[in-house]
């Protein structure tokens, strides 16, 4: 395979991968903390992502302000959804079946809302537009700055939750929520306090990954639902509650859909409508053949504390 | 008499614990056979791996003189081991009657290409439900057949687990403290209930149980388990004067 | 404006008729043996899918026919083929849509059975929901990107019911309309008899709790394959109705929106109540019958609004609503299951 192809699809892995750790380790703490899993997570990245569009085209096109903004805004929704729908069904002690459909339902809500405000003001497909600077160019591969704000900050991210889990007392708490909800209620913990900050943390984090998305692409109402396949490949293969094991798999699915495919497409012919296959594919490896997803096999990350949950 | 149970040097670990250590045991047929112990001593966990709920990691489980010590928990039913529940177990939005029902073997409505055809298992459904009213007669709860199981008392719950577990054509039933939370009286009627089904089907009983004063009265032996061990076997006059026991219940 | 209210009854109670299969099928598969189906637009499409492939292979055939390629160079002449088969030999017509809803109830029944055993590995239960909802998805993205089955991106036109030999649109309409109602009753008759039964029992109490009803001698990976087995099979026939009833065959249809849609008439009507699946699926078919309506007429005052949304967030807001104040839904589950009830009742 020609270098151009080889370094093209690289750096894709690594952008969308690490974009994609984002949005995944927000869905991972919302399985951990709340245990719930949210099928309206799509809709938070989605909003970062017109957050981060509207604020580009009308407050400031500065990269740390946009992602700053698409943090608080989706954070806010995240926890207004968390406060209107979630926390008084979670009192009436629904099954998760029911809390899945409910997660379901505020998904569409958020969606069609959002459908509706486009629809109005003709926002579909538009690329959240940032000064790009070229970094490198060489004859077979173009770095431009999109590349320099998505790693890194995604990197920078990951780092912070880190030491906001391992290092502060907000941390403690969710991990004791996320061990033992029983036991952390009895020994005082402030449960719902907790619960909203992690809303808004995860809102925060899918925000941020929406807004790079947008910058990376393009940003349209279904963007959040489009790449929440490959997020939920990524929590699954990090057995739904390891935080290092999510982040590797980001980069697993990343690796598979750009890297892979590439050369699947070289070397056999295979068409690229089959890319939306790639995350289906390691859903059920995972689920069937190993359900703990990569738990176990994280500990040699570096510089990552490993965070097990209740079913790490 | 022959030996209906056998269970031989079985060990179960969870992550660090060792929950069950290297525990035999013998239930002869007939016989009324109580395990005690203190909390978190691994009865129940014993209860698990005999019904196949869990799977012994080392040893050997032998029921009727078949090898179950592999066999999954419907298998194990089947061949007439029944275990029931500290909590009750029940279906809660069914009928106290169709709890009762749900065991019975061989049902023909109970086959999906069948059960449309109402003709074909409706008269077989009429004669087990008079047996079940028999047996709901016994367990006194006869008048409560059209109740759901939710809106029983306590008492009266863990009396439809007895019924349940009895109308599956059992041979030898684990009952997992029959009379936890329930009023002296009624417990002893529990355990006169439990001696007369010995005396007419010659049922056999391993029973897990705290209130060690009705218990008492009605076994024919005893097991004690602490930590995951048996630590003493023997009647239950022997039980009750061994200085061991009373040392882990008392800490005298 | 406008409206053919005969037209719009018909057109209505014909997709009342599917809508009530489906919801039917999931109410057995959920509200009554626990199975939690997010994946139903698959099974439907299967057989959506498979009147497609009978509709260009096995009708050509049966006429006397050569195969024609239906996408590509041939499309024109092969839709020519199929619409003059129908029309020309209707009694072809409705063999081949015997043989279509055969073939699919057996083929997404297998599927379907065969889809249960993947939940005895996962780890939490809902992974089987999540399994058939991403697999739902999938299976529409590969089966429009693999244009020898369905020509794509494009679809099948010319997938009709057989009545439209008839040369009054009217009276095939209301035709097909009895049809459908007719197989739907069927559906109903047979889905309560089902549950009635021993078999009902043992889906309730495995809906419960499955490891306490293992202990009881019952096989439940047996169990569960059986129920999905009967629900995906009645899925699919809803699917060739829905496929045929439209004259086309697309994967647009058969999105996550259609599972949804289901769901919601399942939960709104009344889980594990098979009166309750139709009750909503009635009042979920008036709703998308209304919606349309109103955006059509809202369009054609000049208004750019799209009601499609709003239908969208309704049914949101509906399903929010039930679960939160009304779980059981609209008409509650009965909890005596058979006959032994009556023959208690009458002794002493």
């Amino acid at each position: 395979m020609p270098t151009s192809l080889i370094l093209d699809s690289l750096v894709r892995s690594l952008q969308a991968g690490s974009l994609y750790a984002l949005m995944a380790l927000g869905l991972t703490l919302t399985m951990a903390v709340v245990r719930l899993p949210n099928f309206a997570h799509a809709e938070l990245i989605t909003v970062g992502g017109y957050v981060a569009l509207i604020v580009s085209m009308g407050v400031s096109t500065s990269v740390p302000v946009i992602l700053c903004l698409a943090f608080i805004g989706a954070g806010l929704v995240a926890l207004i959804t968390h406060r209107a729908v979630y926390r008084p069904l979670a009192r009436l002690n629904l099954s998760t079946y029911a809390m899945i459909l409910a997660s379901f339902a505020v998904g569409l809500i958020l969606r069609y809302l959002i459908f509706l405000l486009v629809d109005r003001f003709d926002f579909f497909d538009k690329p959240v537009k940032v000064p790009q600077q070229v970094l490198i160019r060489t004859p077979d591969l173009i770095l431009t700055s999109v590349f320099a704000w998505g790693v890194p900050t995604a990197l920078l991210l990951m780092l912070a939750l880190s030491v906001v889990l391992n290092r502060t007392d907000l941390g403690r708490q969710m991990r004791a929520l996320a061990n033992n909800p029983t036991l952390a209620k009895v020994i005082g913990i402030p449960v719902d306090r907790v619960h909203d900050l992690t809303w808004l943390l995860v809102g925060g984090l899918a925000g941020v990954g929406g807004a790079l998305w947008g910058i990376y692409t393009t940003v349209n109402p279904l963007m959040g639902w489009l790449t929440l396949l490959s997020v939920f490949a990524a929590t699954i293969l990090g057995g739904m509650t390891s935080f290092a094991g999510t982040i590797l798999g980001a980069y697993v699915v990343s690796f598979s859909e750009n890297l892979l495919m590439q050369w699947l497409n070289f070397q056999f012919r295979v068409d690229f409508s089959f890319k939306p296959a790639v995350p289906f594919v390691i859903i059920i490896v995972v689920l069937l053949a190993r359900p703990q997803g990569l738990t176990g096999l994280a500990d040699s990350l570096n510089g990552l504390r490993r965070w097990r949950g209740p079913t790490g | 008499m022959t030996d209906l149970l056998r269970v031989h040097n079985v060990s179960k670990r969870f992550e660090r614990l060792q929950a069950v250590d290297n525990v035999s045991l013998i239930v002869p047929a007939g016989q009324i056979v109580g395990l005690i112990g203190p909390n978190g001593s691994g009865k129940s966990t014993l209860f698990a791996l005999l019904s196949g709920s869990q799977r012994a990691e080392s040893g050997r489980i032998e029921f009727d003189g078949h090898d179950i010590t592999h066999r999954s928990p419907d298998q194990i039913f089947q061949l007439g081991l029944v275990r029931s529940y500290q909590d009750p177990a029940l279906f809660t939005r069914m009928t106290v009657l169709d709890n009762v029902l749900l065991p019975v073997k061989d049902q023909l409505g109970e086959n999906p290409g069948l059960a449309p055809l109402h003709r074909i298992w409706r008269k077989q459904e009429r004669d087990i439900a008079s047996a079940a009213g028999a047996l709901l007669d016994r367990v006194m709860l006869r008048r409560h057949y059209k109740t759901l199981a939710s809106d029983l008392s306590g008492g009266q719950m863990k009396l439809l687990q007895l019924g349940r577990s009895l109308n599956g054509s059992a041979r030898m039933l684990l009952l997992d403290e029959p009379t936890a939370g329930v009023a002296p009286k009624l417990a002893r009627d529990i355990f006169h209930l439990v001696e007369a089904l010995r005396r007419e089907q010659g049922l056999t009983f391993l029973i897990i149980e705290h209130r060690l004063d009705v218990l008492f009265d009605f076994v024919d032996d005893v097991y004690v388990m602490h930590a995951g061990r048996v630590v003493a076997q023997g009647t239950a006059a022997d039980i009750a004067a061994n200085a061991q026991v009373r040392e882990i219940y008392f800490g005298d | 404006m406008n409206i053919d209210l005969l037209a719009t009854a018909i057109a209505l109670l014909t997709f009342f008729g599917i809508s009530a299969i489906m919801a039917l099928s999931l109410n057995l598969e959920y509200g009554l043996a626990g199975i939690p189906n997010f994946g139903k637009a698959l099974f439907v499409s299967i057989g959506a899918y498979t009147a497609g492939i009978t509709y260009t292979r096995l009708l050509p055939l049966l006429v006397g026919k050569a195969y024609l390629d239906p996408c590509g160079e041939t499309l024109a002449q092969a839709l020519d083929l199929r619409v003059r088969a129908i029309h020309d030999q209707p009694g072809i017509a409705f063999l081949n849509l015997g043989l279509t809803l055969l073939i699919a109830a057996i083929v997404g029944g297998l599927v379907g059975s065969l889809v249960s055993y993947t939940a005895l590995r996962v780890k939490e239960e809902w992974y089987l929901g999540l399994v058939l909802l991403v697999g739902s998805e999938v299976i529409r993205t590969l089966v429009r990107g693999y244009t020898p089955l369905i020509c794509g991106i494009n679809g099948l036109s010319g997938v009709t019911q057989p009545f439209s030999a008839l040369d009054n649109p009217t009276l095939s309409a209301a035709c097909f309309m009895a049809l459908v109602l007719a197989i739907a009753v069927l559906a109903y008759v047979y889905c309560e008899r089902l549950v009635r039964s021993p078999f009902g029992r043992l889906l309730k109490a495995m809906r419960e709790n499955e490891p306490v009803t293992l202990a009881l001698g019952k096989h439940v990976p047996r169990l569960r394959a059986q129920v999905m087995l009967i629900g995906s099979a009645l899925a699919a026939i809803g699917g060739v109705l829905f496929a045929v009833n439209l004259g086309f065959v697309s994967t647009n249809d058969y999105a996550v929106g259609f599972t949804l849609d289901i769901w919601v008439m399942v939960v709104l009507g009344g889980v594990g109540n098979h009166r309750g699946a139709l009750l909503g699926a009635l009042i979920v078919t008036v709703l998308n019958r209304a919606t349309a309506i109103l955006s059509i007429w809202a369009n054609a005052q000049g208004s750019q609004f799209e009601f499609n949304y709003v239908r969208y967030i309704l049914f949101a807001l509906i399903l929010l609503w039930v679960l939160r104040f009304r779980r059981q839904g609209l008409l509650p589950e009965h909890a005596e299951t058979t006959v032994a009830h009556d023959e208690l009742s009458v002794q002493p």
